[in-house]
């Protein structure tokens, strides 16, 4: 309790701070200081109650009408700032949407749900405690990586430009507290306090710099999310009105065994994880969410927000398992996004937007798991959530820092990094192979998701699985290849990377290849507890010796990659370029004129097979024609009666 | 002790799937010789070629494409001992991903122009088949209930009876992976298909051998795909496997000899719909009926 209390306290006394004290080298402590004691307490705290507790679940006497009121009154701020910036950028319809959330959202809080008490307001298991981990380890981490950043991103800004680094700094520390209640949480309506806090808290950072394009995105993102947060309202109202219960926890109980209503809370709940977790048709507000500076995407994607997202998809999981309509439904909405995303990451140049299509992809194939619902599955969408995290804050972060020293985050111009930033190069390919190859622990959660695909036999799944990794192939490995690169030695430019950027990228590296050796033993102690808690029964199908032979595979992998390199008997010849070469690093030979050419080799990128106007419009609609069909049925289920009403 | 197994299983591996394997290249090329109207090499030629590969000068363009190509020889013989020690098919299958894959990057390490088209060729090949190599290991489970290769010996009836449209959409991608015209776009075998071979033009020596007999070691795990589905309780089924076996393989040394070289837009469309058409048809069917 005290570790929980101070968890979600901590991190806004040090926004506070933050906000208070401007001056470079305070926020610089402030910061380090912070982080730090945050990861620690997390894991701390993940310590401390995994012997005692294992992964089960424990609820806490909670329960506090000063908080209530508290959320209200967050609830209302939110939509004053939303209405405040709606109005000052002219923009009609987010207005529009943050006045009908804070009025649902009113009504539900003192009509329906104050007359409900929540004795049990907070809790965790298994699953929070793994999110403990990632938002506090992971997410602090990145705040971390941040100050190295945000000094090279201001020098970067024109002269005179206004410093909003303490609000940049102020708000990633509360989206870290947002978080926390997030996963801590069985009073729904504190729950969708930070689920709210949250989506205001990314509007902000998406609209950091205040270009006009960063603008525009960032509308795009309140737009979807408090669309999202509507629907988070209409089940929060069923939820109440329909199983007079505001607990998480009760409703998941009652979910499981399918009680009349459950449907379509159910239905409402994941359409806002869907947003949030940026699904199509939304995920273009994710895409949308790079202009910002990187730490904020590293944030968004790997720790924060999208996990929000499928955090509370994974959590319903055992609802899914018992209500056909909202499974279904999550299952198509994920399936759809992961193989069309897939696709489409295929046709990007643009690193960072290829990190975004990959995040998307994976947040689908978390999503779809949730909607299987089955223990294996679950046991699959955890370890995707924890290895999704690591390796994608550890690749945003090296995409980041390349950008800042090679002056782009175009793939293309990638080439050669081995030679230019020989550690990060390497770090970053660790982080593309823990993405998608095996034997790193993204893999061996794709495998559990298949195994629990055709276990079920979900025959649309395991094609969408097939075709979607086959695509995911694709992508990574020529990125990798363009990497792996390696000629002459051109200047080395990753001496002025900073200490912090360094520190962070290290810790990230060393968390993913430990974490992946360690896979069986995650396992053992901490998800499948939290799935045999959930279920009564073990999901795990993948034996332990199969995850040892992945375990060793990984050590292989990583010692070769970080060993020492180039031996020294080898002869080195200039390659081929079929004619009579010039510079053979730059590529350039003499033609049959005399004259002199560059050979020159880009990656493909099959426009025409997977360019984003062919796919992205089958998958909004696609998704869209699911989530409204879902919807509908839901409610005719309780309206003729087959799921009658209490 | 499945660890241990494993084990034993990739060092058997690693000593008998050499030998078959360049057995297996000398005899296709004796068989394409025929086909052409020629008389053709010895038999033990490509052990030959290889020998003498191996005792030339380690000559590179850098340090560290001989350490990649290592990488994938080993992960090669890992996937086979996992393989034919009665391992999880999808491990196999994920395993001899990952040798492909550094095969991939020692030929982008290059940063020769010729190198990296192969080296786009060959991921673009490793996309279009991935999808039916996954159908296959789902139609082991359909057939077998089990991931486990081994436990096709405890079945009353072979696999091929509930998976035999997978089977066929495996023959179709087992052109890819064995790098048989037409779909032998990364590098072909065929001096006429191409001026500067692919993948490998910058490997020379020792490394290109690592290389081929890495080929020969993926021959001998492919083919063993196949017998798989041909396995049953009986002893004797690894009788009938074999031959039909030799029956396939000589069914790909006929349509390596007769086919010229496809574009890759074909293969890819082609591959996956063969994927769509057989693995969805058959896996619906089974989950379903």
């Amino acid at each position: 309790m005290a570790f929980i209390a101070f968890l979600i306290i901590f991190p806004l006394v040090a926004a506070a701070a933050l906000a208070l004290f401007h001056s470079e080298s305070a926020r610089r402590v402030i910061v380090l200081v912070a982080g730090f004691v945050i990861a620690i307490v997390s894991i701390a705290f993940i310590v401390v109650a995994l012997p005692a507790f294992g992964g089960r679940l424990i609820l806490i006497e909670f329960d506090s009408e000063i908080i209530d009121h508290i959320g209200t009154g967050i609830t209302v701020l939110i939509a004053v700032v939303v209405l405040y910036f709606a109005w000052r950028y002219k923009n009609f319809w987010a207005g529009i949407i943050a006045t009908i959330q804070v009025v649902l959202a009113l009504v539900v809080e003192t009509l329906f749900a104050h007359e409900l008490d929540v004795p049990f307001g907070l809790y965790f298991d298994g699953l929070s405690l793994l999110m403990t981990f990632i938002i506090g380890v992971i997410g602090s981490g990145i705040c971390i990586y941040a100050i190295g950043y945000m000094e090279d991103f201001q020098a970067h800004e024109p002269k005179g430009a206004r410093d909003r680094r303490p609000m940049f700094f102020s708000l990633m520390f509360v989206f870290l507290s947002a978080m926390y209640v997030i996963v801590f949480s069985n009073n729904l309506i504190w729950l969708f306090t930070g689920w709210e806090v949250t989506t205001l808290c990314s509007f902000l950072l998406i609209g950091f710099t205040r270009t006009e394009e960063a603008i525009r995105n960032a509308f795009r993102q309140i737009i979807m999310n408090m669309a999202g947060g509507i629907g988070f309202a209409i089940a929060l109202y069923c939820c109440t009105a329909w199983l007079h219960t505001a607990s998480l926890v009760e409703f998941i109980a009652y979910g499981s065994m399918a009680a009349p209503g459950a449907a379509v809370v159910a239905v409402f709940l994941a359409f806002a994880g869907i947003t949030k977790a940026a699904q199509m048709p939304f995920q273009t507000w994710l895409l949308g969410a790079m202009v910002a500076p990187t730490p904020t995407s590293a944030l968004l994607h790997s720790s924060t927000m999208v996990k929000a997202g499928v955090f509370l998809l994974v959590k319903l999981a055992p609802v899914f398992a018992a209500c056909e309509v909202p499974s279904i439904m999550v299952m198509l909405v994920g399936g759809i996004t992961f193989m069309l995303c897939s696709f489409m990451a295929i046709s990007q140049s643009n690193g960072k937007r290829v990190l975004a299509y990959s995040t998307i992809a994976n947040l689908g194939l978390i999503t779809a798991c949730a909607g299987v619902g089955t223990p294996e599955a679950v046991w699959a969408a955890c370890f995707l959530i924890l290895f999704h995290a690591l390796a994608k804050s550890l690749l945003f972060m090296c995409v980041g820092t390349a950008e800042h020293h090679i002056g782009s985050r175009d793939i293309e111009d990638m080439d050669l990094l081995f030679d230019r930033m020989p550690r990060l190069a390497r770090i970053m390919m660790l982080g593309i192979m823990g993405m998608f190859i095996a034997p790193f622990g993204m893999l061996v959660a794709k495998w559990a998701t298949l195994v629990s695909f055709v276990d079920t036999g979900e025959v649309a799944l395991i094609l969408i699985l097939g075709f979607g990794s086959a695509a995911t192939f694709m992508f990574w490995a020529k990125w990798l290849g363009k990497l792996a690169g390696i000629a002459g030695s051109p200047e080395n430019v990753e001496l002025t990377v900073h200490k912090s950027e360094w520190g962070t990228l290290l810790l990230m590296a060393v968390l993913l290849i430990v974490a992946c050796v360690l896979l069986p033993l995650i396992s053992l102690v901490i998800v499948e507890p939290y799935v045999a808690s959930v279920y009564g029964a073990l999901g795990q199908d993948i034996t332990s010796d199969n995850l040892w032979i992945a375990s060793i595979c990984v050590v292989f992998v990583v010692v070769v990659l970080f060993g020492s390199f180039g031996s020294p008997r080898t002869r080195r010849v200039k390659v081929y370029l079929a004619g009579v070469g010039e510079d053979h690093d730059a590529r350039t030979f003499r033609n049959s004129l005399s004259g002199i050419t560059t050979a020159t080799a880009r990656n493909w990128y099959m426009e025409d097979f997977f360019g984003e106007s062919r796919v992205a419009p089958i998958g909004v609609w696609a998704s869209t024609i699911v989530m409204a069909v879902a919807a509908i049925l839901a409610f005719v289920g309780v309206g003729f009666g087959v799921t009658p009403l209490m | 002790m499945t660890l241990l197994i494993t084990l034993i299983g990739c060092l058997v591996f690693a000593v008998v799937a050499p030998v078959v394997g360049c057995l297996i290249a000398g005899v296709d090329r004796i068989i394409s010789a025929r086909m052409q109207g020629r008389v053709g090499p010895p038999l033990l030629q490509p052990y030959y070629d290889v020998r003498k590969l191996l005792e030339k000068e380690n000559v590179s363009v850098n340090g560290v494409e001989n350490i990649y190509i290592v990488c994938a020889l080993v992960f090669t013989i890992i996937a086979g001992g996992i393989f034919f020690s009665g391992g999880n098919l999808l491990l196999c299958v994920f395993v001899i991903t990952l040798s492909s894959m550094f095969f991939i990057i020692a030929a982008y390490s290059a940063r020769s122009p010729y190198a990296e088209v192969g080296a786009n060729r060959e991921t673009l090949q490793v996309m279009a088949y991935e999808p039916m190599v996954l159908f296959m290991a789902v139609g082991l489970y359909l057939g077998a209930q089990t991931f486990d290769v081994r436990g096709i010996f405890a079945l009353d009836v072979p696999i091929i009876a509930s998976t035999w449209l997978i089977f066929i959409g495996l023959l179709f991608v087992l052109t890819i992976k064995l790098r048989k015209s037409p779909f032998d776009l990364s590098m072909s075998h065929h001096a006429h298909q191409e001026i500067v071979r692919g993948v490998t033009t910058e490997m020379s020596g020792p490394t290109l051998a690592r290389v081929e007999i890495m080929h020969w070691c993926e021959n001998v795990l492919f083919l063993g795909w196949v017998g798989m589905f041909f396995v049953w309780g009986n002893p004797l089924s690894i009788l009938l496997a074999i031959a039909v076996i030799v029956v396939v393989y000589f069914l790909e040394i006929w349509i390596d000899n007769n086919f010229a070289r496809m574009k890759w837009q074909f293969m890819l469309k082609s591959a996956w719909i063969v994927a769509l058409v057989t693995g969805g048809i058959n896996i619906a069917f089974v989950v379903f009926l």
